[in-house]
């Protein structure tokens, strides 16, 4: 159903998801900020797919694997939405540190 | 009934499976047939099936989730309401009366067998215009509709004591769960 032919049509959507966002957080539940967010990232996740410039990253696919898992907790309470943003940020403060940091390590 | 109620979910996952337009009619009857103020029955329908407008909905919605093959935009007519009902018409009840009839139109959707899920996150200015919508008329809610392909644990529900009160404020209702 969905017409993403390219990366320029996917980057459009991701585009427009963002602005109006951007624009409905203002009169929504100030937990939907956060979870359109996640959602945003999630969607941006999958760039690689219509933008064949770009490599596919798995790191970025677990993320968002577990993005679309966890992101729906929104609906359940603050407390479990919230742990789940935390682990979202742990896992990627490794992943800054195994690209980084113990990468730097290695070659310098 | 009583199952419908509690057994109605929010569905964000779907077949591609199309929903058949004798079905979608069944669901607008049950949507007209809600009580409104003054019988102003303030509601219009627009039913999204063509996928390329539904994508474009999809995509100024970011409260729509799933690749739901229908979407009813249930739209007041503000102009009808403020004849009848004055400002209160206008105001509040348009959007009460169409609540009531998206209601009816989840629990008849449950009733056959299909999902659906209520979107106020929606831009409303972008889907007057894709939608062609004139002024007068309101975009209210948008109901996704589709086969389920995947259902979602209840969410939580405030205990009753919690809400409930016998007589005046504050009074408890005996024997209510905690």
């Amino acid at each position: 159903m969905s017409n993403k032919s390219d990366g320029n049509d996917y980057l459009f959507e991701i585009a427009v998801f963002l602005a109006t966002s951007a624009r409905n957080c203002i009169d929504e539940p100030p937990l939907y900020g956060p979870f359109r967010l996640l959602d945003a990232l999630s969607k941006i996740a999958d760039l690689p797919k219509y933008a064949p410039c770009l490599k596919d990253d798995p790191f970025l696919q677990e993320i968002k694997a577990f993005a679309d898992e966890k992101k729906f907790l929104v609906m359940y309470g603050a407390e479990e939405f919230k742990k789940a943003l935390d682990e979202i940020v742990e896992m990627f403060a490794k992943e800054l540190k195994k690209r980084y940091l113990e990468k730097q390590k290695e070659t310098g | 009934m009583f199952e419908a109620i509690k057994g109605r979910r929010s569905v964000r996952k779907y077949k591609t499976e199309p929903v058949d337009r004798e079905i979608v009619k069944k669901l607008l009857d049950a949507a007209r047939w809600a009580p409104s103020g003054g019988n102003i029955q303030p509601w219009l329908f627009i039913v999204i099936d063509d996928p390329k407008v539904l994508d474009v909905i999809r995509k100024i919605s970011p409260g729509y989730f799933g690749e739901a093959p229908l979407a009813i935009l249930v739209c007041s007519n503000k102009e009808r309401a403020y004849k009848v009902g004055g400002a209160l018409g206008r105001d509040y009840l348009t959007v009460a009366d169409c609540a009531m009839a998206v209601q009816n139109m989840l629990l008849a959707a449950y009733a056959l067998g299909l999902g659906t899920c209520v979107v106020k996150s929606f831009s409303h200015t972008a889907i007057k215009e894709v939608l062609a919508i004139p002024e007068g008329i309101e975009p209210e809610l948008l109901v996704i509709v589709g086969h389920p392909n995947q259902t979602s644990r209840p969410p939580p529900r405030i205990p009753m004591n919690e809400i409930v009160h016998l007589n005046k404020y504050g009074e408890k209702f005996p024997g209510l769960e905690g």
